[in-house]
């Protein structure tokens, strides 16, 4: 099938008009020893056959039937009902970038709510529209710090980033000259204060909150010193961790990044998430992205236009702040109503509840004998456990259950091979949660 | 409530919509070190489920999109959004997989990706991909630094320049320069086509390459392409192609038969994913056997009757994105292009091509047409003839809001004065586009007898005319307490 509105009888006549014989005619610019032949033995399927092509697809999948404890980045959430009948909508769904601001009004304004949104939790006083992903947002971060900052040519980065996003980093600043140490951590997750080296060759800090071990570290500590040697400090955080734990301007940062996927982004098996970016108003015209300002019509009424274009690639082109053009307009809306149908009171209790289910699962686990939590510092949504039988045996028994445990770090490069970091949200009910302490405790304890 | 208000205006005491899961007194007792905590207010509205819903309600009645109005933005390819494709994006056993998930878990997700590569592959002439890249412009940057690895890894540690076209889509000069390469401009001739002897006069040892879309951002197809991409690999470089304008040659003319080594598409463009307001896309890069290599990770592999997802190479340029990319959104491309099978795609092709020429031609009384050779999806006309009367481009765009169609895209590209690109696609049906030159003929007319109608448009948006000299004077970019 195809959706192509016109048919035969259409086609002849339009081609009468343009006033050529045959459709052929009008590719006599293309090389003819690149013509390929028309397909018409593959017509394609019926959209019965082809949504039963994609069921069949997704039924291969077991993943749906397990109740599971992975994070590191993606997280298992409730999405308001109200997410999808918002995202849906024709009018949000099927536009483009509001370039013609006076048609567009609808998008552009939920884009500044959005935006007020990200400066209410973060603390910050300018956001943007959005940036692809967390580990984007942390690239684009230091670049903007690096032109801040343009006479300085050292970057700090935790080794506790999200090492996904740490290697997204390496990849962006591989373009440009500037020479990245990383501050080591602990055993227990947390940074190691003592070999923090700042100085004033550092353009930027880079820490994440909480950290890809779920620790929160004192961050506060480290920027109030970084401030002191004029670095630009940058906080990655989970933002459902600021209706709990202090704001990224209360703990001095420059610069917030990180991904709105906790609020109203299902797993996706990895996205579409949304990237956010947020910073202090003296920094507001170096950051990337598209940005949504307020103004006034020609009769004085309130509207919404994108703004700070000069910043852009369309119309700075190699100069821009960065080369984004499309970015995650509908996730972040997916986003926004989330926050909204939380608001004030709602994520604030969410992160508490997400806190204290963790906290209790921690604490259980805490109590068998052939498993050490990893940290005894602050956590938020994950923590890290040692087993001290082999990690592929535990994995083996609770997937016999229908539970994937947690995420073995193994593969990643800590040196953790016997260590399970394991996400709690406010989705395990405490039926859930004793249900996995139960089945853990045949093997440890 | 009055319509219009920012949603933190409309906030009531205590009210709320959320609900959520019943707490357990057993883990009540937990709470952090209280000198962690929060202790600046959340200042998020208070706001209750029916009050919520109506506010995006009225604001939907302020947006125009596919599903409402004639959208020909050159250069975006506003075709229909299918919804059977949002059907399929929302079935559970693929939307609510965790990424790090057990590869035997997720089998259907990694089929997905394997399959959907292939069938791209097909349709470009290349033999490798990654649907990484979450849009077009991180797949330029992806496959910059792709050419980069492979210069290298042939020890050539000169070739520090990319050539690209004056005519070109802002996007590329700036992928190039976030990948570190120093930007050269070639020029266009009197045909709208690469000037080859100023080509000839660029190429060097410094070339890495050279990034070209075909059709060109004037919707017109480059006679010459087969001897642009000789002259460039004769100076040891790499041709990029940028895939904003596959539509018109989809199972017509293949990018890897062109000569391109690399190149990205569109898939919220080409294969109609939805726009959702500018985003979320995806943008595939694939390659020809030379960048194999470097293509970034985790890529799928199929072994031993399995999907298999390789997290590291050591050959990669290495991560680009978070986790598979938009897996979503491509999963809707993966639907569509199984719906129309590969004739499909290229009825796709030859409608969006008749639509644009007919529109031309259509419109020929109306604007000046600076290219009159036969177009490709999208086509170029000039409003200049109308300054006499002081009116722009810019208004009549704003003219055309008033009757309910999204104006085209306007002053793209730069090097046509008082422009508008004009793109139909296959989508749209006769009728629509009768109607659309009866809308311009009725707007020519006002420029006649009354220019400032036109000039003050619009006057039946949500909004009249904006200012968008103050917003970027006084910069406000967000709801502030003393805005009151």
């Amino acid at each position: 099938m195809d959706f192509v509105s016109n048919k035969e009888i259409q086609f002849e006549k339009m081609l009468k008009i343009i006033g050529v014989d045959c459709k052929e005619d009008l590719w006599k610019d293309i090389p003819r020893c690149l013509w390929k032949a028309s397909p018409l033995e593959d017509d394609g399927l019926s959209e019965f056959e082809g949504l039963n092509h994609i069921e069949a697809i997704a039924s291969k999948n077991q993943f749906s039937l397990f109740e599971s404890y992975l994070g590191a980045g993606a997280y298992e959430h409730h999405v308001p009902a109200l997410v999808q009948a918002v995202t849906s909508k024709p009018e949000f769904l099927t536009a483009y970038t509001p370039y013609q601001a006076e048609a567009s009004q609808g998008m552009l304004q939920a884009v500044f709510e959005y935006q007020s949104c990200i400066c209410a939790l973060t603390g910050m006083d300018a956001a943007n529209a959005s940036l692809y992903d967390g580990a984007s947002a942390c690239a684009e971060a230091l670049l903007m710090a690096m032109r801040l900052k343009h006479e300085r040519r050292e970057i700090l980065i935790a080794d506790s980033l999200h090492p996904h996003y740490l290697d997204v980093v390496m990849q962006y600043l591989g373009g440009h000259e500037v020479s990245v140490k990383l501050l080591p951590v602990l055993p227990d997750g947390s940074l190691d204060l003592e070999k923090v080296a700042i100085g004033e060759q550092t353009a930027a800090i880079l820490l994440q909150y909480p950290n890809f071990f779920g620790v929160i570290d004192p961050v506060a500590k480290l920027f109030e010193t970084s401030k002191k040697f004029g670095i630009i400090t940058v906080l990655c955080g989970n933002p459902l961790a600021y209706g709990l734990y202090a704001s990224p301007n209360e703990v001095h940062a420059d610069i917030a990044i990180g991904d709105t996927q906790p609020f109203g982004l299902n797993l996706q098996f990895g996205g579409p998430y949304a990237g956010y970016i947020a910073c202090r108003a003296e920094y507001v015209r170096q950051l990337p992205g598209r940005i949504v300002g307020m103004t006034k019509d020609a009769e004085g009424k309130r509207g919404f236009v994108l703004t700070l274009q000069t910043r852009e690639q369309h119309i700075r082109r190699e100069k821009a702040t960065s080369n984004i053009c499309t970015n995650q307009a509908l996730a972040s809306l997916s986003s926004l109503v989330a926050m909204l149908w939380y608001g004030k009171q709602g994520i604030a209790k969410l992160a508490l509840s997400n806190y204290q289910r963790c906290a209790y699962l921690k604490s259980k686990l805490e109590g068998f004998s052939k498993v050490k939590t990893v940290s005894s510092k602050p956590f938020f949504n994950e923590f890290c456990i040692e087993l001290s039988i082999p990690v592929r045996e535990f994995l083996d028994y609770m997937r016999s259950h229908q539970i994937e445990p947690g995420l073995c770090l193994a593969p990643f490069k800590f040196e953790r091979s016997n260590q399970l970091l394991i996400a709690v949200t406010e989705t395990k009910s405490k039926a859930q949660l004793d249900r996995y302490i139960q089945l853990a405790g045949d093997l440890l304890s | 409530m009055k319509d219009h208000e920012l949603i933190f205006e409309k906030s009531q005491e205590s009210q709320h919509a959320y609900s959520l899961p019943k707490d357990d007194p057993e883990w009540l007792g937990f709470l952090p070190d209280e000198a962690l905590l929060r202790k600046g207010p959340l200042l998020l509205p208070e706001i209750s489920e029916i009050d919520l819903t109506r506010h995006f309600s009225g604001l939907a009645k302020c947006n125009m999109g596919i599903d409402t109005n004639f959208y020909p933005l050159g250069s975006c390819t506003m075709k229909l959004n299918p919804r059977i494709n949002e059907q399929a994006a929302q079935l559970p056993q693929l939307n609510r997989t965790h990424p790090l998930a057990p590869d035997e878990a997720v089998q259907g997700n990694l089929q997905v990706i394997f399959e959907l590569l292939k069938l791209l592959g097909e349709i470009s002439g290349m033999c490798a991909g990654s649907l990484l890249p979450n849009a077009g412009s991180q797949a330029e940057f992806t496959g910059l630094r792709m050419i980069r690895a492979y210069h290298e890894s042939r020890g050539d540690q000169k070739r520090s320049q990319i050539i690209i076209p004056d005519a070109a889509h802002g996007t590329n000069p700036a992928s190039s320069s976030l990948a570190g390469y120093e930007t050269v401009t070639v020029k266009s001739n009197a045909q709208g086509a690469i000037d080859l002897d100023h080509l000839a006069k660029l190429l060097s040892d410094k070339t890495a390459g050279l990034m070209l879309t075909n059709p060109s951002t004037l919707g017109l197809f480059l006679p010459t392409i087969l001897q642009i991409t000789k002259l460039v690999h004769d100076a040891g470089g790499l041709l990029y192609y940028d895939g904003a304008n596959l539509n018109p040659i989809l199972n017509l003319v293949r990018p890897g038969d062109m000569g391109f080594d690399v190149m990205h598409i569109n898939l919220h463009k080409t294969f109609s994913t939805p726009h959702g307001g500018g985003g979320p896309g995806s943008g595939p890069v694939l390659c020809n056997q030379l960048l194999k290599p470097f293509l970034p990770t985790p890529r799928v592999a199929f072994i031993n009757d399995r999907y298999q997802t390789i997290w590291n190479d050591s050959t990669s340029i290495g991560k680009i994105a978070s986790f598979h990319g938009n897996f979503s959104i491509y999963l809707r491309a993966y639907l569509y292009i199984k719906l129309h099978g590969q004739y499909g795609l290229r009825k796709i092709a030859e409608g969006a091509v008749i639509n644009a020429n007919y529109l031309k031609s259509r419109l020929q009384p109306y604007f000046t047409i600076p290219y009159p050779q036969p177009c490709m999806h999208e086509f170029v006309v000039q409003a200049d003839r109308y300054l006499n009367q002081g009116v722009r481009a810019f208004d009549i765009a704003k003219r055309l809001l008033d009757y309910g169609v999204h104006a085209p895209t306007i002053y793209f590209p730069l090097l046509v004065k008082e422009c508008m690109l004009i793109e139909p696609t296959e989508s749209e049906s006769l009728a629509t586009l009768d109607h659309f030159v009866d809308i311009i003929r009725q707007i020519v007319n006002e420029i006649q007898n009354d220019p400032e109608l036109v000039k003050t448009a619009p006057h039946s948006t949500s909004v009249k005319r904006l200012d968008e000299a103050l917003a970027a004077r006084q910069p406000v970019l967000r709801y502030s307490i003393k805005q009151r």
